[in-house]
């Protein structure tokens, strides 16, 4: 009888999906300090370890893709980029001279163009690894690929833009698990040192029982591109993905998922039901909002103020925090008392005048990537696909409910049918047309926001 | 101390301990063997067989995926009928055991249903999930479909426990008629009456019954005229079985209308589901009542919706409520009459015809249910209910065609039995106490689950009397629809439900 194989299917997997979180082992661990592998936290890395060399190929070479690739190489001993998929020519040609000017040439036989250019790509039989980072509405599409093709997974967040995407995602990271591929997510922030030992401190109960938390980022306004004369349709929305929620997931998927996914992190659930706000007050281009406020509902009276917004000139800032009946934390490097006082800090390493720093030395962009070469290389294995798309789930139910301006529960979005975007992606006109949602639209059942307009 | 004393007061010779001690392992090990010995010959699926001698039980796991198979693994009876060892193995298979040693003595075989047994709550009590689990470890094969991905998400995380065989009944012992895997798109699609198709729908000049005719179809049905008037519903205190939210008993005014003598059959609905099927998925779009507005109808179902026992004069089954009320829509626009479901008080008028006793013939319903210990030697009373009732004794699990039964006074069939029935109106347990409506009542204001009535096919004689009520069960009936969000067409697990039409009195003046 093998006990582990009917815990991972037996009747407690029925209950939902489970994490541990800092509140759930708070009892078990008083006692002493817990290691990371108990509290489901990754190994802190100096470097990846040596091993049989990977080679990977990049999917979506724009800058955060050939930023990624960068931290791949720069993570350990042995690692290669080999290959580049992008829809445009133009992405692969700047990513390929990027490489070519550090001396590590990318084979133009490797290099595929247009939309399935990601298949042409895993098709080749050296890439042991393969990094996703295109606009997140491509994400299911690439991420299944890459389990057909038996390949081990790095990918952006947002994994998806709507439920349907995150299912698929969701049963893709059951698959890879099955068959022993890693997969690693760009929630940075789980790779952070500081963050973890905070993480550490609130699971010992430094802040004793979790009853509320707030979440920010409220940010200048982020790019956008107008439109040129000769693009059509698909072009420009592709070139202008960041102000599409069909190819974006709008900004609170875009970027407020890492604080979202620190307060599931912490909390160790996600929320049952979410009631908010948004709208679009200066943005230019595009479908979206560029602020939202959304009260995320963790049952039994907690609840999750999550806050973002992408305009100039207000009071802007980026964090999480989170109250405890003894305390409060920032998550990221502080424990408070409840009356203020500092009770623990994060202890960065200090420079070369022995001052502290204000971060850790290993870039968490890279520490990620440490982390995924360190999984395939010595067996401890590692898949991060499910929680990062349960809390990018948890962003698409905030913002619905601000869309629609509906109380929105973790079993409608679960369960919905939102498809995002075209049937069919192909160059020329696009049959849609758009308008950011207005709240209070009668929907009927499904949660799909009805697009209507003209493409800006 | 007290075990010191005990010691001192046995005084047996160190021999006769030797003896024991000799003959205790002896027994222990020949106990041990012929146990294992047995456990095993007791295990094979040739002992199995010997006594469960329908030979389709045999015959359809033959053909089914667990032995009929590309890799040529065989599963075995006990691999699915018992629990994996260690998990209970012994206790099970001691009590299946002396549950069929009593039935090899005291039953016979041919006294046995056998489709009943086929059914999903029956497989359920002799297939073990954990079995299923012990080989299926990957839930999540890298070829496995998004459907199926959907279906095993749903089965992790639903609330409400999902059994393996809600989706796989069929795995272990093949059935032809199960295609749940494959959306059914020729389904309906034959036409298989002849002749020339009505060229209009009957004209009704005057109140009395008439035979409706489905323009551009050969299916037509009878429509018979009740006058309305007073009478009682609910049941009384004093109704043996009867349940609390039969009453208290109310008197009711209705007026005239024309009812269905049979339930909605196959071939008039899937006259329906012809016209107005829809391809694509529909979920959630307005069907609007006008008459100019094209009616968007169901999608294809899933599976076989008439489960295999045929369709023709069989009552349609499966189909939501919210489809049967759109299928009263259509039905009114072809023919340019009102059509619509009964009202909960016209329904049991209908039924009633007349009659306040349980039923609308003679008989006790303590006398002819199969609940309660005794009546599993005795038997329950047939007399009556058999010939005018399709219920759980004589049903051979399915539906049959309304010529099974005799009618009621109004001349009316199947209204109780065969499949329970959709009516207009929301369900509320408390509702004949709350409601002070006497005169046409349409049921509480607000609601989620409808009132269905009849009982059917499968339900204890208990269940089929005249006032007896029951509520569709939205979430339960559509636990195994692999779609998100579920079909608002078709129930995924229901398979004992129908409708019949109602026509009002009004399609006299709006007759063209």
């Amino acid at each position: 009888m093998d006990i582990k194989r009917r815990d991972f299917i037996g009747k407690a997997a029925l209950a939902g999906f489970g994490v541990a979180g800092a509140g759930a082992v708070l009892s078990a661990c008083r006692r002493k300090k817990a290691d990371n592998k108990e509290l489901g936290l990754p190994p802190i890395l100096k470097g990846a370890p040596r091993g049989k060399k990977l080679r990977a190929g990049l999917v979506g070479a724009g800058a955060r893709g050939t930023g990624a690739a960068i931290n791949f190489i720069s993570s350990g001993p042995d690692l290669e980029i080999i290959a580049l998929a992008d829809i445009f020519q133009d992405k692969i040609d700047a990513c390929r001279e990027r490489f070519a000017s550090f001396n590590l040439p990318i084979p133009e036989e490797n290099c595929f163009a247009g939309f399935d250019g990601y298949k042409k790509l895993m098709a080749i039989p050296e890439v042991d690894v393969v990094l996703l980072v295109t606009p997140p509405r491509f994400r299911p599409d690439h991420f299944l690929e890459a389990v057909l093709t038996n390949k081990h997974v790095f990918m952006e967040k947002p994994l998806a833009v709507d439920p349907v995407g995150i299912r698929s995602i969701i049963t893709s990271a059951k698959k890879a698990s099955a068959v022993g591929l890693n997969v690693v997510t760009g929630t940075q922030r789980r790779h952070q040192e500081d963050y973890i030992e905070t993480y550490r401190q609130v699971a010992s109960g430094a802040i004793g029982t979790i009853t509320s938390a707030k979440a920010f980022w409220n940010q200048d306004h982020v790019w956008f591109r107008e439109r040129e004369p000769d693009w059509d349709d698909m072009t420009y929305m592709l070139r202008n993905w960041n102000n599409f929620c069909w190819l974006c997931g709008d900004h609170i998927l875009d970027t407020h998922v890492h604080n979202i996914d620190v307060i599931n992190w912490f909390m160790g659930k996600y929320p049952e039901r979410a009631v908010g706000y948004g709208g679009r007050a200066r943005r230019v281009t595009g479908d979206q909002y560029d602020f939202f406020s959304i009260d995320f509902d963790y049952g039994n009276g907690v609840s999750s103020h999550s806050m973002c917004r992408q305009i100039d000139s207000c009071a802007n800032a980026t964090g999480e925090l989170i109250m405890g009946t003894e305390g409060y934390t920032n998550c990221q490097n502080t424990i408070w008392d409840l009356k203020g006082n500092i009770k623990w800090q994060f202890e960065y390493p200090k420079d070369e005048n022995g001052t502290p720093m204000n971060q850790t030395v290993i870039p968490p962009y890279v520490q990620e990537h440490m982390h995924l070469v360190h999984a395939i290389r010595t067996g401890e294995y590692v898949n991060e696909a499910e929680q990062t798309a349960l809390s990018t789930l948890t962003a698409i139910m905030g913002r619905t409910a601000a869309y629609t301006g509906r109380a929105v529960t973790w079993d409608d979005i679960l369960k919905s049918d939102m498809f995002l975007g075209p049937s069919k992606l192909e160059f020329g006109k696009v049959d849609m047309v758009f308008e950011a949602p207005v709240p209070g639209t009668p929907v009927i059942t499904t949660v799909k926001p009805a697009y209507k307009g003209q493409i800006i | 101390m007290i075990f010191r004393k005990k010691i001192q007061r046995t005084s047996v010779s160190r021999n006769t301990k030797y003896w024991f001690f000799i003959s205790g392992l002896v027994v222990f090990a020949l106990l041990t063997f012929s146990y294992k010995k047995a456990i095993d010959i007791t295990s094979t699926d040739k002992f199995c067989a010997s006594c469960h001698v329908h030979p389709d039980a045999d015959r359809s796991w033959k053909l089914s995926t667990h032995y009929n198979n590309k890799s040529g693994v065989v599963v075995h009876c006990v691999e699915c009928h018992l629990p994996p060892r260690g998990q209970g193995f012994f206790l099970a298979k001691a009590r299946t055991g002396l549950k069929d040693l009593y039935g090899y003595i005291f039953k016979d075989t041919a006294d046995i249903d056998w489709e009943m047994k086929k059914l999903l709550e029956y497989a359920k009590k002799h297939v073990y999930e954990s079995s299923c689990i012990e080989c299926h470890e990957n839930l999540y094969p890298v070829t496995l479909s998004v459907n199926g991905g959907n279906a095993h998400l749903l089965y992790e995380t639903s609330k409400d426990p999902v059994h393996c065989l809600n989706c796989h009944l069929n795995v272990g012992h093949y059935d032809k008629h199960a295609a749940l895997h494959a959306a059914d798109s020729s389904f309906g699609i034959t036409v298989t009456s002849t002749g020339p198709p009505f060229p209009e729908a009957a004209k009704v000049e005057r109140f009395e019954d008439f035979t409706e005719m489905i323009p551009g179809t050969r299916v037509s049905f009878d429509m018979v005229a009740l006058p309305g008037g007073k009478f009682r519903m609910g049941s009384g205190e004093n109704e043996p079985l009867r349940n609390d939210d039969e009453g208290p008993v109310r008197e009711v005014t209705l007026s005239p209308f024309w009812i269905g003598r049979t339930e909605v059959t196959w071939d008039e609905y899937l006259a329906f589901f012809r016209e107005t099927s829809s391809q694509g998925r529909t979920e959630g779009q307005v069907v609007t009542t006008g008459k100019t507005d094209a009616i968007s109808g169901a999608t294809p179902p899933w599976g076989a919706p008439d489960q295999g026992w045929g369709k023709g004069a069989r009552p349609a089954i499966t189909m939501t409520w919210h489809a049967a009320s759109v299928y009263c829509q259509w039905l009114s626009q072809v023919t340019g009459k009102k059509y619509r479901l009964p009202t909960e008080a016209e329904w049991e008028y209908a039924c009633r015809g007349g009659t306040e006793t349980p039923y609308f013939f003679e008989g006790n319903p303590k006398k002819f249910t199969s609940r309660g210990f005794l009546k599993k030697f005795i038997g329950p009373d047939t007399a009556n209910i058999a010939s005018s009732v399709v219920y759980m004794v004589n049903s051979p699990a399915r539906t049959q065609e309304p010529s099974f039964v005799r009618p009621n006074p109004f001349g009316l069939l199947n209204m109780l039995g065969n499949v329970a029935e959709f009516c207009l109106d929301y369900y509320s347990a408390d509702y004949y106490a709350a409601d002070s409506v006497r005169v046409n009542p349409r049921g509480p204001a607000r609601g989620k689950e409808h009132v269905i009535r009849g009982g059917s096919f499968r339900s204890d004689a208990k269940d089929v009397r005249s006032a007896a009520r029951a509520s569709t069960r939205t979430d339960a009936w559509l636990v195994t629809d692999p779609q998100m969000p579920k079909s608002i067409w078709w129930y995924s697990d229901c398979i004992d439900v129908g409708f019949r039409v109602v026509c009002e009195i009004d399609s006299l003046k709006s007759e063209r």
